[in-house]
């Protein structure tokens, strides 16, 4: 898949695992042996990646959930994190 | 042949020799481990071929006798060995983490670094203040139970850590051994330092970077990012898999999960004592 159609509705592994950490989260990736260091904002990003939001809903989930953030920036943060979730082979 | 039995769980090792030179250097190696009487699992020894030869045999389980050799290459290979086969037969409950660590006033700090990153001496630092450590180099973790415990090692100490602690020098100037592997390094027991060296088992309350890009700066600690810190323990572990060791995965989510709440710091500057006695301030707070 293109990573624009992996990002359309973007799907997390399902063999990762999401841990609190202090403050963030870490994401581990027991295949390659990695783990991943989130802050609060990629990890609540990384739970609506089961395939069936799209991108503007993620954004739009976010904004009702964090009053007063904007619209225009969370966008623009998903795209970061979503590249990089991608990047990292984060997503199915 | 005289030896020595010491425990190191589930292990129990044996060091032999009939030379008291030779002797001396391998109990210089786990000094501070309880001694046994229970029959051994991993044996080394140390000998001469003849009385008057000055070169040594170097023995050891699974692997062709090393030498004759000089005294130094003899006993490197035989700490090697003994480092290794331990490290590598933790047991079905246990895996070891090169880390540090040390127990202040009831809570344990984990101190992770490079191989010469300052873990050696910030501990010494720690047990010259009264504190108790799990070690210097090798911790050992329980997954099941999620506790840290401590490993009879010595530490190896170099002459310009040495020379902030003149107490601990001391003993290293009447020592006869302690520069053979890590060239100008003293193996220092941590039951050389105080008696009650070992700190009791138990989850870290901390963890400390040491990271060589801190060396700069006003000396202490400044917060860190635990998800780093964290991480930066889990790439720590050692034989995790082998000989029915818990596995990498399993110990990898052990950890995340009993380290979820510690809080981490790192190191500043290059004064490790100044970097102890802000660990103190922290843990004691």
């Amino acid at each position: 898949m293109t990573e624009a159609g992996v990002l359309s509705r973007p799907a997390a592994r399902p063999d990762l695992l999401l841990r609190r950490v202090g403050s963030e989260w870490v994401l581990y990736d027991a295949t390659r042996a990695k783990a991943h260091v989130l802050n609060l904002t990629a990890a609540v990003i990384w739970t609506y990646c089961d395939g069936t939001f799209e991108r503007s809903a993620i954004a739009d989930a976010i904004a009702r959930d964090v009053p007063g953030l904007d619209l225009t920036r969370i966008r623009d943060d998903i795209d970061d994190v979503l590249r990089r979730f991608a990047d990292e082979g984060l997503l199915r | 042949m005289g030896a020595r039995r010491i425990a190191v769980a589930p292990q129990v090792l044996e060091f032999a020799s009939d030379d008291p030179i030779a002797a001396r250097a391998l109990a210089a190696l786990y000094h501070a481990a309880p001694p046994t009487t229970a029959v051994p699992t991993l044996r080394y020894a140390l000998r001469r071929p003849a009385p008057d030869a000055g070169r040594w045999v170097a023995t050891c389980p699974g692997r062709p006798a090393f030498g004759p050799a000089a005294l130094g290459d003899a006993w490197s290979f035989l700490e090697w060995r003994a480092t290794e086969d331990l490290l590598n037969a933790p047991g079905t409950d246990a895996v070891f983490l090169h880390a540090a660590g040390a127990e202040i006033g009831g809570r344990l700090a984990l101190i992770v670094g490079e191989s010469g990153a300052g873990k050696s001496t910030l501990v010494a630092h720690l047990m010259l203040r009264g504190h108790c450590t799990l070690g210097d180099d090798v911790v050992r973790f329980a997954p099941a139970s999620g506790r840290f415990s401590a490993v009879g090692r010595s530490m190896k100490l170099d002459p310009n850590s040495l020379r902030a602690m003149p107490l601990i020098a001391s003993r290293c100037a009447a020592a006869t051994v302690g520069t053979l592997l890590a060239a100008g390094c003293y193996y220092v027991s941590p039951a050389a330092i105080r008696r009650s060296w070992q700190a009791g088992d138990g989850r870290p309350w901390a963890v400390i970077l040491l990271d060589a890009a801190r060396r700069t700066g006003e000396p202490g600690l400044e917060r860190a990012s635990e998800g780093e810190a964290v991480v930066s323990v889990t790439q720590q572990v050692l034989g995790a898999g082998a000989d029915g060791a818990p596995r990498q995965e399993e110990t990898t989510v052990r950890l995340l999960e009993v380290l979820a709440d510690v809080t981490a710091y790192r190191a500043v500057g290059s004064d490790p004592a100044a970097v102890a006695a802000a660990l103190e301030r922290e843990a004691l707070r």
